[in-house]
């Protein structure tokens, strides 16, 4: 009894979330690039330092994650950028932005060795920057929560994936078994 | 207690990857045929074990069971919990292939610890001294994998105090669990099939 209330109370400790996958996506937002970093049972990283660095390894800068695990990050060049945060006991967050995607943010030409793409974004014109605006702030709140949905259904490990794994070790194990048997067969023999 | 891609050093990695190694090797020359079947089931006892986590708190855990393994299989043990690893790694992105090895070493070596250590003291006495020594047994696996993985994150620059710490406290409920499992485990065992514990020591050369 005095055991598991020991128990309850240490697990009562805030404790990060251990033996769990990282998450952490970035996209792109307004002018500058949002992401977030969390583990895969829901809980986010919270006053989290994210350190952002480019494609040939320089450090571009930091962030900061807040109480929900966003972090914003304003870019400066049009190249790769890539997050990284460590969350300690063996979790690393690791994303990379490509250079098309920031170039867009910054509206410029991407610095990439392959040429780019021609895009020639169609702005429509019956609305002006500030709608547009207003309207992609409204598009990307609305999408939060279903990111956050479609990445917690790619953590859930179903019964499909376990079965099989199942069938794997069975047919390892059936095979070793085999081996060892013919083995025995001739040393019998 | 799977530590992911990237979390390491280099040097870490690759010594844990020849570790990794000279384990399975050894772990392969003492699977004969008496514990294949014994190896194929704790090996998807653990594959399975580890993908069904129990939400405690705040916080969720997951069973090991790798105490359990060393006792029945002693070094065998090792191939046996790797395989599970790799499946984990491949179906579920658990912990990662480059450091596979480190998380095997991490996991299987306390096993085969527990195995030397503690069974002798499980294949003779009565079936209950030896459930309570398994008992012992199951927790002390896990202390032995707390620890060596809070030691691969020191090796690779974190605090080891700090990284044992959290590890240790978040995993003390497992610690807890997993006794009462092997204990219970190995006293159904005694009690229904105790040549599954004496074949093994026959065979042990």
């Amino acid at each position: 009894m005095r055991r598991l209330a020991m128990i309850l109370a240490l697990c009562a400790l805030p404790l990060p979330a251990l033996a769990h996958k990282v998450i952490a996506s970035v996209f792109p937002s307004g002018d500058s690039i949002e992401g977030e970093i969390g583990f895969s049972n829901g809980d986010m990283a919270v006053g989290q330092t994210v350190t952002v660095y480019g494609p040939d390894g320089a450090e571009l800068g930091t962030t900061e994650t807040d109480d929900d695990g966003f972090f914003v990050f304003t870019p400066a060049q049009p190249v790769a950028h890539t997050f990284r945060a460590d969350l300690g006991a063996g979790h690393v967050a690791d994303v990379t932005m490509s250079a098309e995607d920031v170039a867009k943010i910054l509206g410029q030409e991407p610095i990439v060795t392959e040429t780019p793409e021609d895009r020639t974004p169609a702005a429509p014109v019956s609305m002006s920057d500030q709608q547009r605006a207003i309207m992609a702030e409204i598009v990307r709140d609305e999408m939060r929560p279903l990111r956050r949905e479609i990445a917690a259904y790619r953590e859930k490990n179903d019964l499909q994936s376990i079965l099989g794994g199942m069938g794997y070790i069975a047919g390892l194990f059936g095979l070793g078994f085999y081996l060892a048997a013919r083995r025995k067969l001739k040393d019998a023999a | 207690m799977h530590i992911v891609d990237g979390a390491l050093s280099n040097p870490v990695v690759i010594g844990g990857a020849v570790l990794a190694a000279g384990g399975v090797a050894m772990g392969l020359r003492a699977l004969t045929l008496e514990r294949i079947p014994a190896a194929g089931v704790l090996s998807a006892s653990f594959f399975v074990a580890s993908l069904i986590h129990v939400p405690i708190g705040p916080s969720s855990v997951h069973l090991i069971l790798n105490g359990l393994a060393g006792l029945v299989l002693g070094w065998a043990a090792f191939p046996a919990l790797f395989v599970g690893l790799l499946l984990q790694a491949v179906f579920f992105g658990f912990g990662g292939l480059t450091v596979l090895g480190v998380n095997a070493v991490n996991i299987a070596l306390p096993a085969v610890l527990t195995g030397l250590l503690f069974g002798p003291m499980i294949r003779r006495g009565s079936p209950l001294s030896a459930a309570l020594w398994a008992g012992i047994g199951g927790a002390f696996a896990i202390v032995g994998t707390t620890a060596m993985v809070a030691g691969s994150l020191a090796l690779s620059g974190e605090e080891f105090i700090a990284a044992a710490h959290l590890v240790f406290v978040a995993h003390i409920p497992v610690m807890a669990i997993e006794g009462f499992l092997t204990a219970f485990a190995v006293l159904l065992a005694r009690r229904v099939k105790p040549e599954l514990f004496t074949t093994f020591a026959e065979v042990r050369t």
